[in-house]
């Protein structure tokens, strides 16, 4: 007997494809219908690897789906809705065209809503995951939320993803997860750290919505997304309040309870509403303690347990934990021109307290004459009135601060003053082998201290030519006051150092007194065994280099080719260093050379 | 006279027994007497003249009368017992006389009853305040404020009080409960899910969604206030990407339009007028006219002259011969030679052979180096549109104000997401298609049409008006 012909493409690639067309056929759904259903089940076209044995034969481009995903499709639910919703048009339609208003109003009040929360469920499985893809959602949703009603976008859209992205903000408050802000041309970055996963999203600036090009984005599309983005991020909200202990859907100010009946149409008002529901603080459960220490960091004696990993990881949990309350117990107040959201979101991450204008805004909660207020940020070059009890920084210094997980000085941020350059946080950090230059590396680490930089330059000078002072002190005005902070807050540093050592200092000569008596009591000490520190450095590198050669010749060449690459790229930083070192020196001879000429002129002059 | 029974022995070994054969028949009154008393209050309490009627012999008239009334007819009797309470009702009643603790209780009507003076009163009273009115209106409210309340309450989408992720229970996936149970295999338990329940295993996602990130990290040139180095490191890097833009354009035209040759206007026209008058006689022009020729005998001469068979001689084929023969035999002897050179050439030779296969080694290396590299940052084809290229962020350093407030951005967040989506294969690549609006054609009905005419006309009859 003849065995039956195989049909071409029954199995292999072709059988694992299909096209867009024959999937509608087999769902029985609209394409309108179909595209939403895959983005909401997250079902996306995949590229074959061999076309045209997937499009069985045909040739072309054509969107392909995989056979099985369509078939993951079939079982959902939601097919049957959406089944249902076709009927239900129809009728709205039907009652539209027979001028049948009554009826009409009642089906789009009836109107059935899909509820697609065990799609949320399915789609991610744990917390974690939902939190891992959180980049995307955050992002639009930020975005849908500055958009006004728009055409092909449901009208509550944009008011829950409002409502969505401040109860967000405020668990991130609460959390005090913020790690990384980044204000660039495009919008601020934000990096906040959930469960050990980094979050990240783009907030637009605060312009007023820009009318987007018709042809350049689908908004139908874009608004399903969002869609499905609105759902996960209310559940994520949900889980992330309740690990805090705070109440769920939480009473923020009027504008964002569901059940208002008036909406906020100037976009300003609606604005200020919204950063004042930032400021409030939000209701705790009950018998929720507020200051939930964390534990300390426990260790595990893993395989390839590095001291220095280990040390690492210590500092870095050390800094978090500076970071988390950097701002506590101090006061803002926020200038009008200063755009205040985002300043207050970072402000009240790291458990400061803000304030602005009363007049101009609402949801102040202190007034610009409080004495206690430690920082007034402003962007403008002067102002008229001036308090002495606080500083009057630009808002970078707010983000700098951020990203250095330690409050900077604020000599290089003061009103008025040019800001250094505001630089990313999401830089590699991997690649240390390179140039820094020394006003980088003081931007990147406070405790650096340059050997030749500016001020301490200046300092130097003074000491070692006293009589000059008296004559520098008013040719440069403009840089005295910022000297004299940066003098204030090296005082301050010092005075805070020295204190605990006071006590130490207390009667020297009662400890002479202290000594003296234990050298009477000591027993002849046994001499220890002293470690040569050189002899010990030979051997380490002895032993070293056997360990080098005990590397496989396999990656012998690699290891080589690694070293050569060390040494070359710390050649290049050394002649940089020497570079930079030989050029400050000269830029100093001018300037002490040019001085002396000004002092020569000078004196000439009085002669 | 009484007979006697004679005892007989019983056994009156448990309580069922005992019972059975003794008389407990006093205790039993007696105690329900005491029920009775309880519930009817007791006997030595109730005054005389609730336990005593005085005999007035008036029951007796009234049986006598009884006997005087004639029996009711059937339908009467029917009518009679409508008034009675049904018999299935009894059970509803209150059998004791144990008072309603609701002293309050509000006594209903029934519905049908005969309505009062008072309550017709009131009723008018009520009608006339329009207070019903009032209150249905207010049920109206009501009702539609729980509706509302009821269905908000539905909504998930806006409630979200939901914990999605908190309970793991087998319940939770759809598991009956009768089957949740350590000795059930999983397979069994998640054979009986509904289907409409059951969670499947998602399909993986496709590679290029799962490895690129939505949020790509932001060059740090694109600071508000960046450091001067790394602007330049950005503008470096959208030049760049200008510069191949440009090439690949430059490339497209001499490829497309500049394969082909240009024909001026000119130019076209004298072709058309070429061949347009192919065939037609020309005007006789002198200047084309051929050179007389300068001998013309008038002999006949034939274009090419017939040729010669003209041959070799016997010395010159041998010449001929010879010379082939010398140039063979060199040939072979310079390839001889060249055997013996090569042998102690090996080495070179070998060296060299080793050194051509090492360098199409490596670069046959880079190139697949650099076509994975190029495939891994690709954007997957989905369609027959090609997913737009990611372009460098451009900050025109005119509009870098270095301060918060003026703050200017040329980028199209929506867009920058709408293309990352494609990118990462989430969205085929599509040309949004505008819908062309219908064009109407309009036109005059032929009576309305104003022309000119009309114009000329109207402006003359006004102006005789006048």
């Amino acid at each position: 007997m003849v065995s039956k012909k195989k049909k071409k493409y029954s199995s292999g690639e072709g059988a694992q494809f299909m096209t867009r067309k024959a999937a509608l056929k087999k769902l029985q759904l609209s394409l309108k219908d179909f595209r939403r259903i895959c983005i909401l089940k997250g079902i996306y076209p995949r590229e074959p690897r061999n076309r045209k044995r997937a499009q069985k034969g045909v040739g072309g481009i054509k969107t392909l789906y995989h056979t099985k995903d369509i078939k993951f499709l079939l079982h959902e639910p939601i097919i049957w809705k959406l089944r249902e919703l076709k009927v239900y048009q129809q009728k709205i339609r039907r009652a539209r065209a027979m001028r049948e208003y009554r009826s009409m109003k009642k089906y789009l009040r009836d109107y059935p809503e899909i509820n697609i929360d065990h799609i949320v469920k399915e789609r991610y499985p744990t917390f974690v995951d939902a939190l891992r893809d959180l980049d995307d959602c955050l992002t639009l949703c930020f975005l849908f939320s500055t958009f006004p009603s728009l055409k092909k976008v449901p009208r509550d859209q944009s008011m829950l993803c409002r409502r969505l992205t401040v109860e967000f903000m405020h668990a991130v408050i609460a959390a005090k997860a913020l790690r990384k802000v980044f204000v660039s041309v495009k919008g601020y970055y934000y990096q906040v750290e959930f469960e050990g996963q980094t979050i990240t999203w783009i907030v637009p600036h605060h312009f007023s919505f820009q009318p987007q090009n018709k042809d350049e984005v689908d908004f139908k599309i874009m608004s399903t997304f969002v869609e499905f983005y609105t759902m996960m991020l209310g559940f994520v909200n949900f889980k992330l309040y309740h690990s805090l202990n705070l109440v769920y859907p939480p009473k923020l100010t009027s504008a964002f309870s569901a059940d208002t009946d008036k909406d906020l149409i100037d976009e300003h008002a609606y604005v200020s509403e919204r950063i004042a529901a930032m400021n409030l603080s939000l209701a705790r459960l009950e018998g929720a303690n507020d200051a939930e220490e964390l534990p300390e960091m426990d260790i595990f004696n893993t395989e390839d347990d590095d001291p220095q990993k280990l040390e690492e990881a210590k500092q870095e949990a050390e800094k978090v934990k500076k970071l988390k309350t950097m701002f506590k117990g101090l006061k803002f107040f926020i200038n009008r021109e200063v755009p205040r959201e985002p300043l207050v979101f970072i402000i009240r991450c790291f458990g400061g307290e803000v304030s602005w204008d009363r007049d101009h805004f609402v949801g102040a909660t202190f007034d610009e004459t409080d004495e206690s207020i430690a920082y007034q940020i402003v962007d403008r070059p002067t102002m008229d009135k001036q308090y002495i009890s606080r500083y009057y920084v630009q808002p970078q210094w707010v983000f700098d601060s951020v990203n250095a997980r330690s409050l900077l000085p604020i000599n290089k941020y003061l009103m008025g003053a040019v800001l250094p350059p505001h630089l990313s946080p999401f830089v590699d950090k991997t690649k240390d082998q390179v140039y820094i230059p020394p006003e980088e590396r003081a931007l990147n680490d406070p405790n650096f201290k340059p050997l030749n930089d500016d001020q301490s330059g200046s300092d130097i000078e003074e000491a070692s030519d006293e009589d000059k002072e008296d004559e520098d002190e008013p040719n440069s005005e403009d840089s005295d006051a910022e000297e004299a902070l940066a003098k204030q807050y090296q005082q301050e540093v010092e005075e805070d150092s020295t204190s605990d050592e006071d006590e130490d200092n207390a009667d020297p000569e009662k400890k002479k007194i202290a000594k003296e008596k234990k050298k009477a009591m000591a027993v002849t000490t046994g001499v220890p065994h002293k470690e040569h520190p050189y002899q010990k450095e030979i051997e380490d590198k002895q032993a070293f280099r056997l360990r080098e050669k005990l590397v496989r010749k396999k990656h012998r060449n690699l290891y080589k080719s690694m070293k050569a690459g060390q040494e070359q790229r710390k050649k290049e930083i050394w002649l940089l260093r020497k570079k930079r070192r030989l050029h400050d020196e000269k830029v100093k001879e001018n300037k002490k050379n040019e001085k002396r000429k000004q002092k020569a002129q000078s004196l000439e002059a009085s002669v | 006279m009484s007979v006697v029974k004679k005892k007989k022995r019983v056994s009156k070994k448990n309580k069922k027994a005992w019972g059975k054969y003794c008389d407990i028949r006093d205790v039993e009154e007696f105690l329900e007497d005491q029920r009775l008393e309880e519930r009817l209050g007791k006997f030595e309490t109730k005054p005389d003249s609730e336990l005593f009627v005085i005999d007035t012999g008036e029951e007796a008239k009234a049986d006598d009368e009884v006997e005087d009334k004639k029996p009711l007819s059937a339908k009467l009797q029917k009518r009679a017992k409508l008034k009675e309470l049904p018999r299935c009702f009894e059970v509803l009643m209150p059998t004791s006389k144990v008072q309603d603790p609701n002293a309050k209780r509000n006594r209903v009507n029934p519905i049908g009853s005969k309505k009062t003076a008072l309550s017709k009163l009131s009723e008018k009273r009520k009608t006339e305040k329009k207070i019903f009115e009032k209150k249905l209106e207010e049920a109206k409210k009501n009702r539609k404020m729980a509706r509302d309340k009821k269905r908000k309450e539905k909504k998930v989408r806006e409630n979200f009080n939901l914990d999605l992720w908190g309970n793991d229970l087998p319940e939770a996936k759809g598991i009956p409960e009768t089957l949740c149970h350590e000795f059930i295999s999983t397979e069994a338990q998640l054979h009986n899910v509904l289907t409409t329940q059951r969670l499947r295993p998602k399909p993986p996602v496709a590679k290029t969604l799962a490895t690129r990130p939505a949020v790509e990290v932001p060059h740090p040139g694109v600071s508000y206030n960046p450091s001067f180095k790394e602007h330049q490191e950005l503008l470096q890097e959208v030049g760049q990407h200008e510069q191949k833009m440009m090439k690949r354009e430059a490339h497209l035209l001499r490829v497309t339009t500049g394969m082909f040759r240009r024909v001026t206007q000119q130019e076209k026209e004298n072709q058309w007028k070429e061949e347009m008058s192919a065939g037609l006689p020309q005007p006789h022009n002198p200047a084309n006219d051929p050179e007389p020729e300068s001998e013309t005998d008038n002999e006949y001469k034939a274009i090419n002259p017939p040729v010669k068979n003209k041959k070799k001689d016997h010395k010159a084929r041998r010449k001929q011969k010879e010379q082939i023969l010398e140039k063979e035999r060199l040939k072979r002897e310079k390839i001889n030679k060249k055997k013996i050179t090569d042998l102690y050439k090996l080495r070179q030779l070998q060296s060299s052979i080793s050194e051509s296969e090492q360098q199409q080694a490596s670069s046959r290396d880079k190139r697949v180096q650099t076509r994975a590299a190029r495939a891994a940052a690709a954007p997957p084809a989905l369609s027959a549109h090609a997913a737009p290229r990611p372009e460098p962020d451009f900050v025109d350093p005119a509009l870098l104000s270095g301060d918060l407030r003026n703050v200017k951005t040329n980028s199209n967040l929506l867009r920058d997401r709408f293309e990352s989506l494609q990118r990462r294969g989430a969205l085929a690549a599509s040309k949004v298609m505008m819908k062309k609006k219908r064009k109407l054609k309009s036109y005059f009905k032929p009576g309305h049409k104003v022309t000119d005419n009309d114009i000329e006309k109207f402006l003359k009859r006004n102006a005789e008006k006048k």
